[in-house]
């Protein structure tokens, strides 16, 4: 691939609505006989991973499924609070597959594939029917019926929700399906194992190294087809609401050995977080985006007033600057709109708190008008939560809130059948760039994972493997010699993170915190050339201080330092393509803000003519800069218009 | 900012086939503020400084939701904080200059891996015994056509909050697993699709638990007292009925009713 | 009979056995303390006429007793059981285990069931020794009651209650099985699986009531005895 390829959606012709039917009816199948003669391994427990994993297990594959933690519940789809969209139409809204269709496109900022989007959008309400048959128990009416609320980016009520733990009942739900299959047999379970490479034979995946965490062994593992579903790469900012140990190890060692990377600058900063506390932080906590149905949020006109106790800073002294430049939305605009303004008011040198780095959500007058109890039983959880971490209480104080990272929507470039430009490589949920555009609306990454998983890799992997019946069933063994190849180099590596680590003075921690620093601040909420470049020039320095400088103590077994500093190793490459990445994309699109490109009243402003398209890199060796590949978005279904809030 | 002295004495064990013991460090400058996971994280850097092994603990997503982080802290499972995990533990909790002694869940059924990390995949067992709905994926029937009364609804929700931590395994004088397993048994019992397989689910899941050497229960409730989701021990008392009925039931044969039937 | 043999084996199956047998315990002990009460009666003529309308049931005391004897022995062997299974499953202990409070019904006597249980065992071999196997009539303790001579337990009852040592054994064993019963009677319903949110409190707080009334109940009566007759031997 030196010449840049024209990548194609492979999405089947047709008018939209029946792309999908399409697909089923021309796809090739695999007779239940010979299903069990195929392996398929799933990277990841997740939403998508674990679905997807237990649903091919179903049909009678054999499925080796691999996960960090000790338990495949405990991916961090677990985390996810808010709920889950479904074109359902219960509440008699005017609710359909269209609209789904049309706000997620809308909401992804004309980024992303009408097919896709529209698959997803008809996937929706099978969804919701899967996870009732497994008993997750959704909130319901007194009827006894499902209920529903609304979310961002949506004049209808089409949020299904399990209390403010929807992600996790989802994620059972799909474990114990992926646990039945284990107690069947059909699922090999892999916990503890960390993937660090893809193994390609003859043009095809077909196998994967990974690394016992327990133990510190490098195994090999061989099958039919490969699926990762490993999440985002948000942690590559290293303060951000994503757990721990999410990462993007899994997707980059894979986009090392050939799979295009699509969209790397797409990131989703959520406005309503916990400030940064200090400098021992090594996580931020999300607050429900509902708090600003009720909180106004605001900072101190003078700057002089921003260390005052709030309480003191007299009404006209204070500037809503939500509710100021956005009359008609007010404090609840779109998520990227609310994290852009509060960060320019704390450039200003009006934030407040410690850092500087907070604006108020005040609840003064939601309490003052509707009484504490009224708020106390809207948001109630939402301020324990809130007291615990900070030790102060919003019913007396206004909480500080402040902008964090919390979703990516770019990943792994898939086609229509969420396979990557490698073949038997399949990416699905947070890992693939496919269906959120520029821009993720909320409650639409759960529906998203399971789509993926239930509903979408059973028939497209059965199509694979249907195609290459033959060639898949000479199988590979692990001796092969493209195993051992791949196994010496993830020994390799290892083995000179830890001998070099012994002689460096900057441990993994602080090589990471530096990154994140300054991908926050220069590809963060709000980009301008200058800042890419100097990113770019930075991220090398901290690569060099990592090759050269690295401090590891621990052996090869179970040693989370080393579990950081190769996982740091990626994302320090990550963070460089995504400088780049937003360095190519002159214009401002969803999560992607360009200074350069802004309506006159600050507004993001698209060049439709010049960037409809997917940026899909290609890997050029260590230190070399990315190859640019595009898939032009083709819109025939929804007109791409300007996004107004005012 | 206010900070605090800390001294701590930690379990560490270098493998699961040798002999474990206690160590103490001392931290000077914590913020009280700090999370205590992030306390930790600042021991384990300076350990790293001076090229030590830093302790191994768990901890994923910190804030009380995956279920991965597993103390015992000076004696509690998760810490002296009721209804919270110990990621939402925060240093403020602690006096000044405290001993704070941390020792990994103790269990025959969840080995020691390294230092504060165990292995709790006895649970999945247990959830593989029967902890599902047997449905596939696929088409099922509209969400609305089955009709679940709210109370019971959110009473399932309520057993179903489990996160999977162990703290009940952990904080019980017997080390037994019956809160978390009585959780997904009663969850499943109280809804209509649970119901096809709730015999065999009960048995066959019962029947892990002992396979796994966890201990009996005592109705000390203990489990519930250190559970960061505050599930009930009613679920036991749950969990008893169902057995019962099951191991009771004319109808039942052990093994019967194959997950497989066609397809 | 595969459910029954599970019923006998499985940690659950031996809770159902604890609680079942704790139970037709809980209905004995309530019943012996009723008779007792005789006890308080002038001159022993209520006892003794008790005692000889149990005598004559004849070989169905015999079975009441074996009957009984059995559930004790089962309630014994079985908590001896969960007691090994329970330790076994933690054979590491912590250096620290403390109870976090809140809702736990963990105590020092919740905890200590088999110690306190095993108390009440010798106490209750040394009770059967005194009472059950004690003076005979053919030993001279003859009393008259409605012109009809019976044995008189409540001599030997009184002989016993009399010498201070054995008021303050039984009194302190009565303190046991006040402890015992307090977390076995909640146990019981909850161990059987017969409690639900809306009973369990009461539940609760029916077993400290019960425990109370039943060992004061008995412990009085050594007491009583002591104090209206003792220092007489």
């Amino acid at each position: 691939m030196s010449e840049p390829i024209t990548l194609k959606s492979g999405a089947p012709d047709g008018p939209l609505v029946n792309k999908w039917d399409n697909y089923k009816a021309n796809m090739k199948l695999v007779n239940p006989a010979n299903k069990r003669k195929y392996s398929v391994i799933v990277v990841g427990t997740g939403l998508a991973g674990a679905s997807a994993a237990a649903s091919l297990a179903e049909l009678g594959y054999n499925v080796k499924s691999f996960c960090t933690h000790d338990s495949a519940r405990r991916a961090h789809s677990i985390a996810a609070q808010g709920g889950i969209n479904a074109a359902k139409g219960y509440p008699n809204d005017a609710d359909s597959t269209w609209r789904l269709f049309y706000d997620t496109i809308k909401g992804g900022d004309y980024r992303a594939r009408e097919s896709n989007v529209y698959r997803l959008a008809q996937n929706s309400t099978s969804i919701i029917d899967q996870c009732v048959a497994q008993g997750v128990p959704f909130a319901r009416e007194y009827s006894g019926e499902l209920a529903n609320r609304s979310f961002g980016g949506s004049q209808v009520s089409r949020t299904f929700y399990a209390r403010g733990q929807t992600g996790q009942q989802l994620l059972l739900g799909a474990y114990s399906s992926l646990m039945k299959e284990v107690a069947k047999g059909k699922v090999e379970l892999f916990p503890y194992r960390e993937m660090l490479d893809v193994v390609m034979v003859d043009g095809k995946a077909r196998g994967i190294i990974t690394r016992n965490l327990t133990t510190g062994e490098i195994e090999r593992h061989s099958a039919d087809v490969v699926i990762l579903a490993t999440g985002g790469y948000g942690r590559v900012y290293f303060l951000s609401t994503n757990a721990m140990n999410c990462n993007v190890t899994a997707i980059w060692r894979a986009h090392k050995r050939g799979a295009l990377f699509a969209n790397p600058c797409y990131v989703q900063i959520h406005p309503t977080c916990i400030p940064v506390s200090g400098s021992h932080q090594a996580k931020l906590t999300l607050m429900s985006e509902s708090l600003r149905n009720d909180g106004r949020v605001w900072v101190p006109k003078n700057k002089a007033d921003c260390k005052k106790d709030p309480a003191s800073i007299a009404e006209d002294d204070r500037d809503y600057f939500l509710e100021r430049k956005y009359p008609s939305f007010g404090n609840l605009v779109p998520r990227d709109v609310a994290s852009r303004n509060a960060k320019e008011v704390c450039d200003e040198g009006r934030g407040v708190g410690e850092s500087g780095l907070a604006v108020y959500l005040d609840f003064r007058d939601a309490i003052k008008r509707d009484g504490e109890s009224v708020v106390r039983e809207k948001y109630g959880n939402l301020f324990d939560m809130y007291h615990e971490i900070t030790n102060e209480s919003p019913y007396k104080n206004p909480m500080r809130i402040y902008p964090a990272v919390h979703y990516t929507m770019g990943g792994l470039w898939v086609d229509y059948s969420l396979m990557t430009n490698l073949q038997g490589l399949f990416c699905a949920g947070e890992a693939n760039f496919s269906d959120h555009g520029a821009n993720r609306l909320g409650a639409s990454a759960l529906m998203q994972g399971l789509s993926d998983g239930y509903f979408v890799l059973p028939y497209t992997v059965t199509n694979y493997i249907g195609t290459h019946a033959q060639e898949l069933l000479k199988k590979v063994d692990t001796s092969h010699t493209a195993f051992e190849q791949a196994e010496k180099e993830v020994r390799d590596g290892i083995k000179n993170l830890l001998n070099r680590g012994k002689n460096g003075k900057r441990t993994p921690t602080e090589i990471y915190r530096d990154l994140g620093i300054v991908v926050w601040e220069k590809v963060g909420m709000a980009r301008d050339e200058k800042g890419l470049k100097e990113a770019v020039e930075q991220i090398k320095v901290l690569q060099k201080d990592f090759d050269t400088n690295l401090q590891l103590s621990g052996d090869e077994h179970l040693n989370s330092n080393l579990e950081m500093a190769g996982r740091l190793a990626d994302f320090l490459e990550l963070g460089a393509l995504m400088a780049q990445d937003a360095l190519n994309r002159h214009e401002s699109c969803g999560g992607h803000f360009r200074v350069e490109s802004q309506h006159p009243d600050g507004e993001a402003k698209r060049d439709d003519a010049n960037y409809s398209y997917v940026a899909a890199w290609e890997y050029k060796g260590t230190g070399q800069l990315a190859a640019l590949h595009k898939e032009q978005l083709i819109f025939e279904n929804v007109k791409p218009s300007v996004r107004s809030y005012k | 900012m206010k900070k605090m002295r800390v001294r701590l004495k930690i379990w560490r064990q270098e493998s699961p086939q040798v002999k474990g013991h206690f160590e103490e460090y001392s931290l000077n400058d914590i913020l009280t503020d700090m999370s205590f996971l992030e306390m930790l994280d600042v021991l384990n850097e300076t350990l790293t400084k001076e090229g030590k092994r830093p302790v191994e603990f768990e901890s994923d997503c910190r804030e009380g939701i995956c279920g991965t982080c597993s103390l015992m802290v000076s004696g509690q499972a998760h810490g002296p904080v009721l209804g919270a995990t110990t990621c939402q533990l925060y240093m403020r909790t602690f006096d000044d200059n405290e001993l704070i002694s941390i020792e990994p869940w103790r269990a025959k059924a969840f080995p020691v891996i390294r230092d504060l990390v165990t292995d709790r995949r006895a649970l999945d067992r247990i959830i593989a015994a029967g902890g599902y709905v047997s449905v596939k994926a696929g088409p099922h029937a509209d969400a609305n056509a089955m009709l679940v009364p709210k109370d019971l609804s959110d009473r399932a929700m309520d057993a179903a909050a489990c996160i999977g931590c162990g703290a009940c395994v952990a904080a019980c004088p017997n080390a037994s697993a019956s809160l978390f397993t009585s959780a997904k048994i009663t969850q499943l019992a109280l809804l209509p699709q649970g119901q096809p397989e709730r015999k065999r689910r009960a048995i066959n899941m019962v029947a892990q638990m002992d396979k796994e050497l966890f201990g009996s229960c005592s109705n000390l409730g203990e489990c519930e007292a250190a559970c960061p989701k505050r599930i009930s021990i009613q679920n036991i008392a749950i969990m008893k009925q169902e057995y019962m009925k099951a191991a009771l039931a004319a109808d039942f044969r052990a093994g019967m009713g194959s997950a497989d039937g066609g397809a | 009979m595969v459910p029954l043999k599970r019923l006998f084996t499985s940690t659950l199956g031996r809770k159902y056995l604890m609680g079942a047998t704790g139970f037709a315990l809980v209905l004995f002990i309530v019943l012996h303390l009723l008779g007792n009460l005789t006890l308080y009666s002038h001159n022993g003529d209520a006892i003794n006429a008790y005692a000889a309308k149990l005598d004559m049931l004849g070989v169905g005391k015999i079975i009441l007793e074996i009957g009984l004897v059995i559930t004790i022995l089962i309630h014994i062997v079985t908590a001896i059981q969960v007691t090994f299974t329970s330790k076994n499953a933690r054979p590491i202990p912590y250096e620290s285990l403390k109870s976090k409070g809140g809702p736990t019904k963990s105590t020092l006597g919740s905890r200590n069931m088999i110690i306190t249980g095993l108390v009440l065992m010798v106490f209750l071999i040394v009770h059967i020794v005194q009472f059950r196997f004690g003076p005979e009539i053919e030993d001279g303790y003859t009393a008259t009651v409605n012109g009809v001579m019976v044995h008189d337990l409540y001599r030997v009852v009184a002989e016993t209650f009399m010498q201070l040592k054995w008021v303050v054994f039984y009194v302190g064993c009565m303190c046991f099985l006040g402890v015992h019963f307090r977390h076995g009677f909640w146990s019981m319903f909850q161990s059987l699986g017969m409690i639900n949110p809306r009973w369990s409190k009461p539940i609760y707080a029916l077993g400290f009531i019960l425990a109370v009334l039943l060992s004061v109940g008995f412990l009085f009566i050594p007491i009583y005895i002591y104090a209206t007759q003792g220092g007489a031997a």
